[in-house]
């Protein structure tokens, strides 16, 4: 079991400062194989390269939005004691996501036994997000949260996280069939939200 | 406005709202220390196939174990057909379940079988019984139940959980959808060696009591694994 490291951190930095052009261009398979054979510039530049998809995932989440850094780091511990599970030659993104997802299960399954023993005396806000230019089109959360989760888990790895039809039914153990189909009731959604004329600010 | 066009929205969206390179880099970089802290060679998992084929020569293994040490009457009760159908529908079955396993073991590697699926395979298998079997009378039904339901979760119990065991050499996701199935081929175990033990052909006796197995394993596999989440 390792534990995180919150200070100290000049040996990665210093490595990640070292990442090399062929190593941002050379494919995540190639570096998770590195990574398996304790590669230290193919471990950080994993981490450097999957970091800001797994932040994006967490952060589409909404039941978690708010933990999305600590769940960050609890998935790479998770990928880092399963990295033996990943087959060389295979996708990298279904194997992360699939474990990032049942981190996000975790997460949401603790704090909802902890909710229900706690009174919650407050309701915090949302972090501030960077502020967004006015646009014709509603913004990200208001097009996810019109989604039930099953759906918006499949939309975001589909559009947002740039993966196939066949890595996420990889990556949520379900059939492709079942995928485009709840994929397509995700369009019928969204397309219903973009028909809705709105206002420019 | 077609999935393309959606798809085009949502991740210009995304893009505004989640910019590359956006968050806390400080997160990035305390897991980066730890992994490197930790860093050190792994074996690959070995093949899915292996995994089955162990689970697969498991099952049979404390299946024919057991039953050579108890006695092998049922097996000499049944006809031939009666075996054919009976273990080929087990050993399926059995089969099914491995992969079920050994998909449990490396995320991303296949979809879940579901409980109900299992529900299914049961109810199939006690369709096998009630079809090659009669007999529905309840003369000595409890007296000649108990023995058989004592010894067949006596080999499905060990047999699940060293199943659970094996399980264990991967990274597990899911562990109540992995009890399950380690239930389900450690009461399978049970079963097998039950049909090849016990001379009672009733029908009422085998569908509930052998059956029973089945059902307490997969129960229990499931409930040990929900717990451990």
């Amino acid at each position: 079991m390792i534990g995180l490291v919150n200070e100290d951190n000049s040996r990665s930095t210093a490595i990640m400062g070292s990442l090399s052009v062929t190593d941002q261009a050379e494919s995540l398979e190639s570096l998770m194989s590195r990574y398996q054979q304790a590669d230290e510039a193919a471990a950080a530049a994993l981490v450097r390269r999957v970091t800001p998809l797994l932040r994006r995932y967490f952060l589409t989440q909404a039941s978690n939005r708010i933990h999305a850094d600590d769940l960050l780091q609890d998935t790479w511990m998770r990928l880092h004691r399963a990295r033996h599970t990943y087959r060389p030659g295979e996708p990298v993104l279904p194997w992360v996501l699939a474990i990032a997802r049942y981190a996000n299960l975790d997460h949401y399954r603790k704090s909802s036994r902890r909710d229900a023993h706690e009174r919650q005396v407050d309701v915090l806000p949302d972090p501030p997000g960077p502020a967004a230019p006015p646009s014709d089109v509603p913004d990200i959360d208001t097009m996810l949260s019109a989604l039930p989760e099953r759906q918006r888990e499949v939309i975001v790895m589909l559009k947002i996280s740039g993966m196939s039809v066949d890595e996420v039914a990889r990556a949520t153990s379900s059939s492709p069939g079942s995928v485009r189909q709840k994929a397509h009731r995700a369009y019928q959604k969204l397309r219903e939200i973009l028909s809705v004329p709105r206002r420019t600010p | 406005m077609t999935p393309d066009e959606i798809g085009r929205i949502l991740a210009e969206a995304a893009h505004r709202a989640l910019p590359e390179g956006g968050g806390d880099d400080r997160a990035a970089a305390r897991a980066e220390a730890a992994i490197l802290k930790d860093l050190h060679s792994v074996t690959p998992l070995a093949p899915s196939w292996l995994y089955i084929l162990i689970l697969v020569l498991l099952f049979a293994a404390a299946a024919v174990d057991s039953a050579s040490v108890l006695g092998m009457a049922g097996l000499f009760a049944l006809s031939p057909p009666q075996r054919a159908l009976i273990f080929g529908a087990l050993f399926g079955t059995a089969s099914l379940a491995a992969v079920a396993c050994s998909r449990q073991m490396r995320p991303a590697s296949g979809r879940n079988l579901s409980p109900l699926a299992w529900l299914l395979a049961t109810s199939l298998l006690a369709l096998v019984f009630a079809l090659l079997f009669g007999g529905y009378d309840l003369l000595h039904f409890v007296h000649d139940g108990i023995p058989c339901l004592v010894a067949g979760l006596s080999v499905a119990v060990p047999t699940g959980f060293a199943i659970g065991l094996l399980l264990r050499r991967g990274f597990v996701l899911d562990w109540s959808a992995a009890g399950l199935a380690a239930g389900v081929l450690g009461g399978l175990a049970g079963l097998a060696m039950l049909e090849m033990h016990c001379p009672n052909l009733k029908a009422i006796h085998v569908i509930v009591w052998h059956v029973a197995v089945l059902m307490v394993t997969c129960a229990l596999g499931f409930l040990v694994g929900r717990v451990s989440i």
